[in-house]
């Protein structure tokens, strides 16, 4: 049977109903799904698209980035307290975390009254307290936990330390 | 009749199948011997035309309808949503090509606009039943590990075929010379995931397009979808989201095939009416 292998020029059905066209296939040789894609032809024609040499600068723009207005009030949030007192559960579709409710309720407030947004974030804290949710604040910096106390040591002082317990035990 | 073609996947199904086409066959040529043998001369011509009036009947009235075999009801957005279909992979991933697919990008992530993958998903599925229902021969690949149990099961279930195993170069566009002369090649393959196990495009996609095989594929968005013929945007790492496609491509499979029998039916108890008046 003729066929095509030309898969960098035009589409499937181009090839196919050209050559039909030509004569090079037959009307009884006609695949079964022509008639289909000629019915139900997709959003877009599938061609080869050479793929490019270098990264456009441009490319970046194109996908925008998805930000919310509550995005502010939530970076605050993980900052202050962390992750929150209760694990995310994404087995369930109506799942709301601890910082999903701060959210809404800093939401609500910001509505009903006109306040400072710093006086507004310990507002629903309190009132977060209030329905019976703990929100532990974020001692110690991650930087210090790091730090080994062994590495603060210096040689001289160790064999220092060391000669005068040396010759107390003689 | 065209000899039916083996693949290194389910050949249970395969016998099936060529029992089927089989059977098919032999009834059409066994009707139109049973009508010849009580007819006059004259009246052989107009019991021929009419059986090909029939077959064309059949095969021209579902393309006039839109969504022949309502396609559109197997799935909702929120279906979509609770498998984890519109999740992406990162940023760093992105293929150019995906770029007009995907609605945004997340802290880095990368979202898919599930209002097109619903249109594209609607598109593959309405031409995978007309394939079906044509009685055309559909080939799942999928080169995940993961899935590949569940591909071959799906394939089983719906009487078609699976490869989800090493790609060997010349399998369609050498098949005369692998599986012997007048082999019949798919007419529609779907790819459950267009990448291979190095991340990089299944050769199956470009051997498609060689040989004149339509393709539908789900693709995410580090693959490249402009050589597949009805792409779907979609997630397919997660196993909720790949078991989602599997169901509605077998469901869909399957619907086709028994609608088909049921035109077959409702217009082979017509045909013979006709002859007595």
């Amino acid at each position: 049977m003729a066929g095509s292998r030309l898969e960098r020029v035009g589409t499937v059905f181009t090839r196919v109903r050209d050559l039909m066209r030509s004569g090079v296939m037959k009307r009884s040789q006609k695949p079964l799904w022509y008639d289909v894609y000629e019915a139900f032809p997709p959003k877009r024609d599938p061609v080869h698209v050479r793929p490019l040499g270098r990264p456009l600068p441009s490319r970046l723009e194109n996908v925008p980035e998805i930000f919310y207005r509550e995005d502010a009030v939530r970076a605050r949030f993980y900052e202050q307290y962390g992750t929150g007192p209760r694990p995310f559960d994404l087995s369930r579709s109506n799942f709301v975390s601890t910082c999903q409710r701060f959210v809404n309720k800093y939401t609500e407030l910001e509505k009903q009254s006109d306040l400072d947004q710093q006086v507004l974030f310990l507002e629903t804290a309190k009132a977060l307290l209030a329905e019976g949710v703990v929100l532990k604040r974020r001692t110690a910096l991650p930087v210090e936990e790091s730090r080994e106390p062994a590495l603060e040591l210096n040689p001289s002082d160790v064999a220092a330390e060391q000669s005068p317990a040396d010759s107390q035990q003689k | 009749m065209r000899t039916t073609l083996t693949f290194c996947g389910t050949l249970a199904s395969m016998a099936a199948r060529a029992l089927t086409k089989g059977v098919w066959g032999l009834r059409n040529s066994r009707s139109v011997a049973v009508k010849c043998q009580f007819a006059t001369a004259a009246s052989v011509k107009p019991n021929q035309s009419q059986t090909d009036y029939v077959a064309e009947k059949i095969l021209k009235l579902p393309l006039e309808k839109p969504d022949f075999f309502r396609v559109s009801e197997l799935f909702s957005l929120k279906d979509l949503f609770d498998a984890r279909v519109h999740l992406a992979h990162k940023t760093g991933c992105r293929h150019r090509l995906m770029e007009p697919y995907l609605y945004g990008s997340r802290l880095d992530h990368d979202i898919i606009d599930l209002d097109q993958t619903m249109e594209h998903l609607q598109l593959a599925l309405n031409f995978t039943a007309h394939v079906a229902y044509r009685g055309g021969i559909i080939l799942f690949i999928s080169r995940r590990r993961q899935f590949c149990h569940l591909v071959e099961g799906t394939a089983k279930d719906c009487g078609e075929y699976a490869h989800t195993r090493y790609w060997q170069g010349g399998l369609l566009t050498n098949a005369n010379i692998q599986y012997g002369p007048g082999v019949r090649l798919p007419d529609l393959i779907v790819f459950m995931s267009t990448l291979n196990n190095v991340f990089q495009q299944h050769v199956g996609i470009r051997d498609a397009a060689k040989m004149n095989i339509p393709t539908v594929g789900v693709v995410d968005s580090n693959c490249n979808p402009s050589l597949i013929t009805y792409p779907v945007p979609g997630n397919d790492d997660t196993p909720a989201a790949v078991e989602l496609y599997c169901r509605l491509f077998k469901m869909t499979i399957n619907r086709a095939k028994d609608r088909r029998r049921q035109m077959e039916l409702l217009h082979g108890l017509s045909a013979p009416s006709t002859p007595n008046v």
